[in-house]
């Protein structure tokens, strides 16, 4: 762990460097609950994806009950893993880096850790409602107008406690990490209550609801899991590389370009909505070549010539490979909207891929590399109190799982595509020949499970140990006492 | 780039801008659209369009919702230049946000694992829905939906057989003495999907000019003399 405390002292921007010892030794119970609580739901959601996919091997494969058809068991693993996981890891991870790039403590501990509280119980009414049928239906927004507002008001309590501290964070300037946080604290308040309104509670007319619903879905995507995940990437790879970033004006043009054009997009050519927007939505997703060509070159420069210093250190591991998944991610976007291209892809498994890749493949390899590298310090133990082998399995299985799903999930789509692009081809017989990759998926999904379990393992070995530790050293202290 | 203030300020302008393109905007202009007395073509009489859903119809679009249909079927018909929906058969012109006025929640889909279904109502029955949810190879050999069983059940005859049993060939038929009987979700969700059609051709949605083959339809433009 020589990288990480050799600070590097240059005038572009590195990573502040801080002590360990004085910010955080304060109660982590309100991140260790967001944290802890996405990984569970994570492992859940990837169950309830893996159960959807042998539904591709026999069509009758529970098909008998109504709380595990296909339609539902979809609905509840959307669920799980944006609600579920993804907002509370942003969360989580984002808190830690405000308190650490800002010098400070977390304000309203208390707070924090009773809206993790809140946020999972409406997660858990959420995914329980998708499994009785009583979602609204939207893909990525399936919930009930009850479980809504709980959301919100669980994301304000510790959306408002991250306000709070970035405010009391110490004079100097900011690391690029920090806009790229207070981007997504900001962003995901404003898009979710919009839906909420316009969705759940005053229901827009007609086909208004679709464009209001493409339009929660790409933003919450691409600005507020992009700019959670890159807030993770932008810290922990050039600190653990011990390099300084490239260039800060790149990460400032990649944020304010990503606010501006990230969120356009979305919509399907040829939906029932005007062409202006649509046309808007293409325009929109070709410009976000621009941030990504940003964050490229960036990073490029910044690890140019140090690639092997991946093997040594298991955060950036993750956070280097995440990031790779990112640029393929994003790529697939941009070619997706080309009519050509969208005429095709558009309404098969080709995007199914992509959102794949963008949700498993950047931002829960992201969060996990965020994740071992803060789980430690949150529970003062030692960062080699991970067992490096059931790390290492960890790695290799959720990447090979993820490309394995991945480049069956994209063959499937291409072919579906092609095919049904000549009308001579029966609809069912198409369907037919995709089954063949889509079984190959389900391999995938399988090794994504199984490492995530790994994970869990190794998390739970460390919790133990931090317990045995903090244990031994209230009693160490209490005998000291008295001498 | 080092005060909360400006960078709160840019978020504010940045989210604002996409937040009046893709909520705004189009509430503006197709926020007021309206049922329309209109028929474009033929010396049809004029006919009102959209017309609202029957209350059996209403309450099928709950159990399609609440058993997440949308999850493998779509419900919009692209035009010609964007995709090959209109020669699949899935309907007979584009559709547009006319046609959705009266649906709540407005389901349009994201990905087809199953057939469209804008026009499912023109090109099915009652009894073709019920057989396809009772099991669906019975209809289509090939097809991959599941069998939604738990909307029918079968109970032992009493007196008369029941006028509305399904009729089931014999293979998947019900022991001697039984009969299958769909519950009324079965027959509210089959009265949605027959109120799914969109073939009124309106202003913004006239018959399509059909390419007569595959080429490219700009072609015929430029070729023409």
């Amino acid at each position: 762990m020589s990288a990480t405390d050799s600070p590097a002292r240059t005038a572009t921007p590195s990573p502040p460097q801080t002590s360990r010892a004085g910010a955080e030794r304060v109660c982590p119970a309100g991140r260790l609950a967001l944290c802890a609580g996405a990984v569970a739901w994570l492992f859940i959601a990837l169950l309830l994806g893996l159960l959807d996919s042998l539904k591709f091997h026999d069509p009758g494969f529970l098909a008998g009950s109504p709380y595990l058809s296909y339609g539902r068991v979809h609905a509840a693993q959307d669920t799980a893993l944006l609600y579920g996981f993804a907002v509370p890891a942003s969360l989580g991870v984002g808190l830690w880096l405000l308190c650490r790039l800002g010098r400070t403590v977390l304000a309203g501990r208390f707070v924090v850790f009773l809206g993790a509280l809140f946020w999972n119980f409406a997660v858990t009414v959420a995914v329980i409602a998708n499994v009785c049928g009583g979602g609204r239906g939207y893909d990525y927004f399936d919930l009930t107008v009850h479980c809504a507002p709980l959301f919100f008001v669980a994301y304000l309590l510790i959306g408002v406690c991250g306000m709070l501290t970035f405010h009391q964070r110490q004079p100097g300037p900011l690391y690029p990490s920090q806009w790229f946080v207070l981007g997504s604290l900001f962003w995901f308040p404003w898009i979710f209550s919009t839906a909420a309104m316009l969705l759940l509670l005053m229901p827009a007319r007609g086909t208004l609801q679709s464009a209001i619903h493409w339009w929660y879905v790409h933003n919450v995507d691409n600005v507020f899991l992009g700019f959670a995940g890159l807030a993770s990437s932008f810290y922990f790879i050039p600190k653990l590389l011990g390099r300084p970033l490239h260039s800060r004006q790149l990460a400032a043009m990649a944020f304010w370009t990503i606010a501006l054009f990230g969120g356009w997009g979305g919509i399907p050519q040829g939906a029932p909505l005007p062409s202006w927007i649509i046309s808007l939505g293409v325009i929109g997703t070709v410009l976000s070549a621009v941030p990504v060509l940003a964050i490229f070159t960036n990073f490029y420069r910044t690890t140019r010539g140090d690639l092997k210093r991946l093997d040594d250190n298991l955060t950036l591991r993750f956070s280097y490979i995440g990031l790779l998944f990112y640029f393929v991610a994003a790529a697939q976007q941009i070619v997706g909207v080309l009519p050509n291209v969208s005429a095709i892809t558009a309404l098969t498994w080709f995007g199914v891929a992509q959102k794949q890749l963008f949700h498993l493949g950047f931002f829960a390899l992201t969060m996990f590399g965020a994740l071992y590298y803060i789980i430690p310090r949150l529970l003062d133990v030692e960062e080699t109190a991970w067992r490096p082998k059931l790390a290492k399995a960890h790695f290799y299985l959720t990447v090979i799982g993820i490309v394995i799903s991945y480049l069956s999930l994209l063959v499937c789509g291409v072919g579906q595509g092609v095919l049904l692009a000549n009308p001579a081809h029966p609809f069912a017989d198409v369907m037919r020949s995709t089954l063949a990759p889509l079984r190959v998926s389900t391999a995938g999904d399988l090794l994504v499970v199984v490492g995530t379990i790994l994970f869990l393992l190794n998390f739970a070995l460390l919790l133990t140990r931090a317990c045995f530790k903090c244990w031994a050293d209230c009693c160490v202290g209490k005998e000291k006492q008295p001498a | 780039m080092n005060s909360g203030a400006t960078l709160f300020l840019g978020l504010f302008v940045s989210m604002a801008c996409s937040f009046l393109a893709f909520v705004l905007g189009p509430q503006l202009q197709i926020g007021n659209l309206a049922q329309t007395d209109t028929v474009v073509t033929g010396d049809a009489s004029p006919q009102t369009y959209p017309i609202g859903q029957p209350g059996d119809a209403h309450q099928g679009a709950e159990v399609y919702r609440a058993n997440g249909c949308a999850a493998c079927h779509t419900q919009m018909v692209r035009p010609w230049s964007l995709g090959p929906d209109i020669q699949h058969g899935w309907g007979v012109r584009r559709s547009v946000a006319e046609d959705y006025l009266f649906e709540q929640p407005v389901l349009l889909g994201t990905q087809r694992i199953g057939p469209d279904l804008a026009n499912f109502g023109r090109r099915s029955d009652l009894n073709g829905i019920l057989f396809r949810l009772y099991d669906p190879r019975l209809i289509t050999p090939r097809s991959l939906m599941p069998s939604y069983r738990f909307l029918f059940e079968q109970h032992a005859i009493q007196g008369a057989a029941s006028p509305d049993a399904l009729v089931l060939p014999a293979q998947i038929a019900p022991p001697a003495g039984y009969e299958v009987l769909a519950r009324p979700q079965a027959r509210a969700l089959a009265a949605y999907l027959l109120s799914l059609r969109q073939d009124v051709y309106l202003f913004e949605a006239p018959p399509p000019l059909a390419p007569k083959t595959n080429a490219v339809p700009a072609a015929t433009n430029s070729t023409a003399k």
